[in-house]
């Protein structure tokens, strides 16, 4: 059974048709691509899927459970956790602090346990920053876990928001343009942290990524948007030679990708 | 002596060296002055007014002093008690005006603390707070006060001894009312939140002022809260015999003069407990504060769709800070009215929630200690200096001063511009200055401080969006052969 | 009232077909659709009015507190108070239009929402004590044609007010310009406390008074009365004040929509950003801003002293609420809005003052919540108001 399905999901913008009835799949397992040239519509999707908007015609179904229209924060406790194109931390926290954020839902802490300090509340916190290092053990940002959000390099922020994303134990993980903004070493390195968030947690990971040595290097399964339809889908190999991703892409690359 | 001793109890330091000890001596040697000066002013003197609305500001401050020393955290509490609990009420009974302020700069200090949970932690501007005040004050006034006709028909009037009872009341109705007001309200944006909070405040004070009468027959009105002559004649919880004794054998062991001891010790008994609602606000924030509540308010404040696609309920959140800061100030409200015997809708205007506001603002946004010493800045501001200039000014005019340097005569001082009169152009101007030059507050809060500066730091024109437009795909990046890994 | 001037064809007319085209476009126009808001406003508050009146003359409805003495039939009331209610409507109306396009302006292009600006309008009402009053003292008060004395006051006023809002811009608004949103409002918070104050310590000083009445019987001219109808008459200063603030709405939208500042305005409150690369001066255009909307407010000051006939201190903080609520009505940042607002805001005011008095249980104290209710109402269910447009973030 998939894990993420969408069926006909539509999304207006006044006059502006930003998603046109698109159908979507994602197995379970597996690392997925959303590409497409600007304006096609994938972050609008994106906000779909997380209910930070709500589609105007359309279902979403996740594990079993629809989805759609849900406030983002129970799409987040259904198992759905995703990181932001223009990183969106919370700069005045410090690190440890975004992921023990992110693990909010995780935590079963009432307000008596809260006013009261009872043994369980220490008890909570206590594992739930064990956890959160842990966490930054796998992004590597460990030995800055107590440094401010704001002042981490770019990089460092990228990670910490896929770890922040991670804290929730989502079983699907969005990445809006993880790459975006890295230089090719760095760009490698996000490549083995994505696959190893698959392989050793098991989460589904779906990307959505402009750099095409990215895509092309770890994902299993592109579909391409383009004018909020989607128009390809399938392997990496399938997509390279699909004649209308290339005229997608070529026919108006001459004319809109410079602009 | 007593320092070495206190040393060796707090700080498992076989040798304290003298060194470290210095700044400890230095404060506890601060207090001690202070302390035996503002006792031994002579209230006669002509300069009182100056020398008072120093002295006590300075001794007021003093347990901020020792908070910021380098010592063991019980011998921090234990002086600070000792400084709260025998040197104020004592100098307390000796000129009750000291024990009127301090208590006025607790009640104002819970309130403020309510309301930063509202406005620093959880980041939601209220300007209209004085509200559950006024619902917890009202509360107590309409079931205790004989004005009111359904009182006076029905003979429900409520038992002083209830009054503990109904602490506990009006902390839930003003938590209940501020859940109310959130549910519609929060899903509105901050400057617009704003605005409907300061409309709600009106509201109910309007309603406060016209409850007099909700009957159409004019023979038989039905009177609710006395409208604007307010409600007389509250009383407070009944006190135990002993206690009165207590006073007054303390007070002939002092050789205090005292001529009504029963008003002296609720007078006492109030102080000791709105200092106690205060120190339990002041944990419970702090508790709430450093929790994952307080982080998940913190988010919200800092980036709202981040925090809710973090899994963070943020209308869940947003109520839970709105009923805990409101049921502070419900709280206070009962005490407020007990303790004053009478509550009119005067005391539930917007300058109010203002001034409450200035106190979160002038302490620090976020800062629970922050707030605290805010709270004694403003209300000593309004309540002692400001006042005491009025008397000064007055006192030297009887003199025929003339200020020298520049030759003014003191009388010539216009009889208009009385400093007690002007605190909306006090309290203007400090939020403006406060505003433009230190928006995180005297104690700032270091997580609000990073924010402002963030914001404050940050361009107007965001170049990084225009430019990231520019930046798109290349068809060769897709056409071309495989990726080349890069090692 | 975004009618953009066709540049390109207006070059190929006869001068006279264009003074034609600019007197239907800049004049007419605006008046037509001034006209068509007090009717929109008038129509729809006496539809309310006599609704509320044949529902509420009886008792079916078993409320207590909306019960009328016996003796009233408060349908009746409402019919024979009708033409006063929507005179009194109209005339507040448009006191509170003229103050509502100084909140909606600077909201429009700062995204902020200028709390001091009631204090700005209370200045204006203090200046017009002021002239009016050295006026008398000159002698001049009766003896100069009143038309000259409303433009000097109106005048000074504005030029004061102006100065004054854009002298607050400077000092309080400009150094938080890009700090999170609550900053500024707590400064404007500030401003408006310490000049109710300024002023009120000035005029002590100055005059040794709180209250300051016009001198309005001074002058013969404002208290003739008109006869509009048998019964339904009206003195020369509703009309005044009716007429100011067309000349004034008119005069606004002209500014914004044909002058080169105007478009200036107009582009730096939809995009900051771009309208500085297309090198407007984004700084100058903010100060003007506030200029217009003080200027404004300072007018609308006036004609607030003329129809109370009193001004104090402290008469910014309840007015100026209800201009904000009737921007936000219109839909804030719009200025058409603002007029639509003010006048229906007006409409409601003159409605429940109205009709008040008659329910013993209720009563003039409550006539102030409906400007609040209405605000929340908006908030609530509109709040982009009746001609704003919706706007989603950007994620």
């Amino acid at each position: 059974m998939a894990l993420l399905e969408a069926k006909g999901v539509l999304k207006r913008f006044g006059g502006l048709t930003a998603v046109q009835k698109v159908d979507y799949l994602i197995e379970p397992r597996t690392i997925n691509a959303i590409i497409g040239p600007n304006g096609a519509g994938k972050t609008t999707f994106f906000n779909l899927m997380t209910g930070i908007y709500v589609p105007d015609e359309g279902t979403i179904t996740f594990d079993g459970k629809n989805i759609t229209g849900l406030k983002p924060n129970k799409i987040n406790n259904a198992g759905i956790a995703r990181t932001f194109q223009n990183i969106r931390l919370f700069g005045a926290m410090t690190v440890i602090e975004n992921c023990l954020v992110g693990m909010h839902r995780r935590l079963h802490i009432s307000l008596p346990q809260t006013i009261l300090r009872l043994p369980s509340f220490a008890v909570q916190e206590r594992t739930a920053q064990q956890r959160v290092e842990a966490l930054l053990d796998f992004v590597g940002l460990r030995d800055k876990a107590n440094e401010v959000a704001k002042n981490l390099p770019y990089g460092d922020q990228r990670r910490l928001e896929i770890a922040r994303a991670l804290a929730s134990e989502p079983k699907l993980l969005l990445l809006d343009e993880p790459t975006a903004g890295m230089n090719p070493q760095e760009s490698v390195a996000a490549m083995q942290l994505f696959r190893a968030v698959r392989d050793e947690f098991g989460i589904t990971v779906l990307l959505i990524e402009h750099d095409m040595r990215v895509v092309m290097g770890i994902s299993e399964y592109i579909t391409v948007l383009d004018y909020g339809q989607k128009i390809a889908e399938g392997s990496p190999e399938e997509v390279r030679r699909n004649p209308r991703v290339i005229e997608a892409y070529l026919g108006r690359g001459s004319a809109a990708s410079h602009v | 002596m007593a320092t070495n001793a206190l040393f060796q109890n707090g700080a498992p330091q076989s040798q304290p060296n003298w060194r470290e000890a210095l700044p400890t001596l230095f404060a506890l040697g601060y207090v001690a002055i202070v302390y035996f000066l503002l006792h031994s002013i002579d209230r006669s003197m002509l300069l009182f007014p100056l020398w008072s609305s120093i002295l006590f500001p300075m001794f007021v401050i003093s347990p901020f002093i020792i908070l910021g020393l380098k010592i063991d955290g019980r011998l921090k509490v234990l002086l600070i008690a000792i400084i709260g609990l025998v040197l104020m009420p004592i100098l307390g009974l000796e000129d009750t005006f000291y024990l009127e302020l301090i208590t006025q700069i607790a009640i104002f200090a819970a309130m403020a603390i309510g309301l930063n949970v509202v406005v620093g932690f959880a980041g939601l501007l209220d300007l209209g707070y004085v509200a559950f005040f006024a619902v917890g004050a009202y509360l107590w006034g309409v079931f205790t006060s004989n004005a009111n006709t359904i009182v006076q028909i029905s003979g429900a009037q409520a038992a002083p001894e209830l009054f503990w009872l109904f602490l506990f009341l009006g902390v839930i109705a003003a938590a209940i009312t501020g859940i109310l007001l959130g549910l519609p309200v929060l899903r509105l944006r901050g400057d617009y939140l704003a605005i409907v909070t300061l409309g709600f405040g009106e509201i109910i004070r309007i309603l406060v002022s016209n409850l007099s009468n909700i009957s159409s027959n004019r023979r038989t009105p039905i009177n609710i809260t006395n409208g604007a002559q307010g409600l007389p004649g509250i009383v407070g919880p009944p006190l135990p015999d002993f206690l009165v004794e207590g006073v007054a054998n303390l007070t002939a062991a002092l050789g205090i003069p005292a001529t009504n001891v029963r008003a002296l010790t609720y007078q006492l008994f109030y102080y000791v407990l709105v200092l106690g609602v205060c120190a339990i606000a002041a944990l419970v924030a702090a508790r709430l504060d450093n929790s994952p509540i307080g982080r998940a308010w913190t988010a919200i404040r800092e980036d709202e769709v981040a925090a809710q696609a973090m899994g963070i309920p943020k209308v869940r959140m947003k109520l839970l800070a709105f009923a805990m800061g409101a049921s502070f100030a419900g709280a206070m409200g009962v005490i407020f009215a007990a303790k004053n015997t009478f509550v009119s809708p005067e005391s539930f205007s917007f300058i109010q929630s203002i001034f409450i506001l200035a106190i979160v603002i002038v302490g620090g946004m976020g800062s629970i200690r922050g707030v605290i010493l805010g709270a004694v800045i403003v209300t000593l501001l309004n309540l002692q200096v400001l006042k005491n200039f009025s008397l000064l000014i007055n006192s030297l005019k009887n003199i025929d001063w003339v200020i020298p340097i520049i030759n003014f005569p003191i009388r010539d001082w216009p009889q208009q511009l009385e400093p007690a009169r002007y605190e909306r152009f006090v309290f203007g101007l400090l939020l403006i200055i406060m505003m433009i030059f230190r928006p995180s507050g005297v104690l700032p809060a270091k997580r609000r401080q990073l924010e402002l500066q963030a914001a404050m730091g940050k361009e107007e024109i965001p170049e990084a969006e225009i430019i990231a437009d520019v930046e798109t795909i290349k068809p060769e990046d897709l056409l071309g052969n495989q990726p080349k890994e890069q090692s | 009232m975004t009618a953009v001037p066709n540049i390109a064809s207006s070059t190929q007319r006869s001068p006279l077909e264009a003074l034609g085209n600019w007197l239907l476009q800049y004049i007419l126009r605006p008046v037509l659709q001034i006209l068509l808001f007090v009717f929109i406003a008038g129509g729809s508050i006496s539809l309310l009015a006599l609704v509320v009146g044949f529902v509420l003359q009886t008792d079916w409805h078993g409320i207590d507190i909306l019960r009328v003495p016996a003796r009233i039939n408060l349908f009746e009331q409402v019919v024979r108070q009708l033409p006063n209610m929507l005179l009194d409507g109209i005339t507040i109306g448009f006191v509170y239009a003229v103050i509502a396009l100084g909140y909606t302006m600077v909201y429009g292009v700062l995204k902020f929402i200028n709390f001091a600006h009631s204090e700005i309008f209370m200045v204006g009402g203090v200046v017009g004590y002021e002239v009016m009053i050295r006026l008398r003292a000159a002698d001049m008060l009766s003896s100069l044609s009143p038309l000259v004395v409303i433009v000097l006051m109106i005048g000074v006023a504005m030029v004061i007010c102006g100065t004054l809002a854009t002298v607050v811009e400077r000092v309080a608004y400009k150094p938080l310009r890009g700090a999170p949103r609550l900053v500024p409002l707590i400064s404007a918070i500030g401003v408006s406390f310490f000049l109710t104050d300024f002023v009120r310590g000035f005029q002590a000083l100055n005059r040794n008074v709180f209250n300051m009445p016009y001198p309005t019987d001074q002058v013969t001219f404002f208290n003739e009365r008109i006869v509009l109808a048998q019964g339904v008459s009206t003195t020369n200063t509703t009309l005044i004040i009716i007429v100011s603030a067309i000349v004034m709405l008119v005069g606004l939208n002209y500014f914004v929509n044909a002058t080169k500042i105007g478009k200036g305005i107009r582009a730096v409150s939809q995009d900051q950003a771009t309208a500085s690369l297309m090198g407007i001066n984004v700084n100058l255009m903010i100060t003007i801003t506030f200029m217009v909307g003080g200027a404004l407010g300072g007018a609308a000051g006036v004609l607030y002293g003329l129809k109370t006939t009193n001004v104090t201190p402290y008469i910014g903080f309840i007015p100026g609420l209800k201009a904000f609520t009737a921007a936000v009505l219109g839909g804030i940042g719009n200025i058409t809005g603002a007029m639509l607002g003010g006048l229906l805001l007006g409409m409601l005011e003159a409605f429940f003052s109205a009709l008040l008095p008659y329910f013993p249980a209720l009563g003039l104290g409550y006539s102030d919540i409906f400007a609040f209710a209405v605000l929340i109402l908006v908030l609530l269910f509109r709040p982009t108001g009746l001609l704003g447009k919706k706007v989603d973030e950007k994620v």
